[in-house]
């Protein structure tokens, strides 16, 4: 029988923090991170030998998409966008390493003999998915009050552009945001989560086919990253957007389309 | 007689049925799109990874329901 555990599993506690193995995992790949970082802003040249090209793959690909679609504010996103979505690419792909969620101790549960692994997919904690989507968070909600003055932000949130539908809009534009935090967190959780039960199943039915999934889970790996990172920084850059005065440009936030939409209607009434 | 794992299976294999179809119809446009104009690859990419992952998130929702009825007692 397959033991999975929802939760990340207790090893030990230094007073009265308790260490859990996901946040084993989640320490390691911070510990890659800064290892490779170090190693790498020590000697860096102009022409990056194989080491700093791994390196700086990752990097130069988020710091693209962040320069071209971040916004007024991509540089100061940067950083965190570009550190959220290495920390999770790094802590995914571990959870692949042979070793990871296999080797630890046996202990009894409820009359039943388990494996407690040392290291756990630090994604596969809600702990550790929540943790980051209160950062991100707590990240637009403050550019949006830095860029937009707090009244200027609480007015888009609860008072958004039709003013005639704005008592309806209003709640709905406010649980959307707060909805953000569950959507970001689950999402990551979910996917890493059925990754680490659906390679169990298989090894359990036939431990063949594993490789078809691994594969499989390096693609998720870096899509849920990707998809992390993004979606930061596009609430970042909904929080930020410039609002003008009227019809100067069609460059609004999503609430912008209803009034949009009036204008080919209008032109095809009075053309037809 | 003890029926969560049967609500668990509902609860993922009907939580699928929309967002596979959504999925499908957003990666069709999207095709369509770059076969038309392979240009706008590039512009496409980041609207794409979002529309795909906010679309994957609503069977992500079923799916969590899912594992919380089987391991949550």
């Amino acid at each position: 029988m397959v033991h999975v555990s929802l939760k990340a599993e207790p090893l030990f506690s230094i007073g009265p923090w308790t260490v859990t193995n996901s946040m084993i995992g989640a320490w390691i790949a911070s510990l890659i991170l800064l290892a490779a970082a170090v190693y790498v802003s020590r000697r860096a040249r102009i022409v990056p030998n194989r080491t700093q090209s791994l390196v700086e793959l990752p990097f130069e690909f988020i710091f693209g998409v962040v320069r071209d679609q971040g916004g007024r504010a991509w540089r100061q996103i940067l950083p965190l966008i570009a550190t959220i979505f290495m920390f999770i690419l790094v802590a995914n792909w571990m959870g692949i390493l042979p070793g990871v969620g296999t080797i630890g101790y046996y202990a009894t549960e409820n009359g039943e003999k388990v494996l407690v692994p040392y290291v756990r997919a630090a994604a596969a904690d809600l702990n550790f998915t929540l943790a980051l989507a209160i950062v991100a968070f707590a990240t637009f909600v403050g550019f949006g009050i830095r860029m937009q003055g707090l009244g200027g932000y609480l007015k888009e949130v609860l008072l958004p552009e039709p003013k005639l539908l704005a008592p309806l809009m209003g709640p709905i534009e406010l649980i959307s945001n707060l909805s953000r935090l569950i959507s970001l967190s689950m999402r990551l959780f979910g996917n890493v989560f059925a990754g680490e039960v659906l390679v169990l199943v298989l090894l359990a039915i036939g431990p063949v086919f594993v490789f078809v999934v691994f594969g499989l889970e390096l693609l998720f790996g870096i899509v849920q990253a990707l998809v992390f990172a993004l979606l930061a920084m596009t609430y970042v850059v909904l929080a930020t957007i410039e609002h003008h005065a009227e019809g100067t440009s069609g460059a609004e936030g999503d609430h912008g389309s209803p009034n949009q939409s009036n204008h080919p209607a209008g032109a095809s009434a009075s053309g037809g | 007689m003890d029926l969560t794992p049967l609500a668990a299976g509902l609860a993922i294999g009907l939580g699928a049925i929309g967002p596979g179809i959504g999925l499908g119809i957003g990666v069709s446009k999207a095709m369509e799109a770059i076969g038309r104009n392979p240009e706008s690859y590039t512009t496409l990419f980041v609207p794409f990874v979002l529309g795909i992952a906010l679309t994957e998130a609503v069977a992500i929702y079923a799916l969590v329901v899912a594992l919380i009825l089987i391991f949550v007692k």
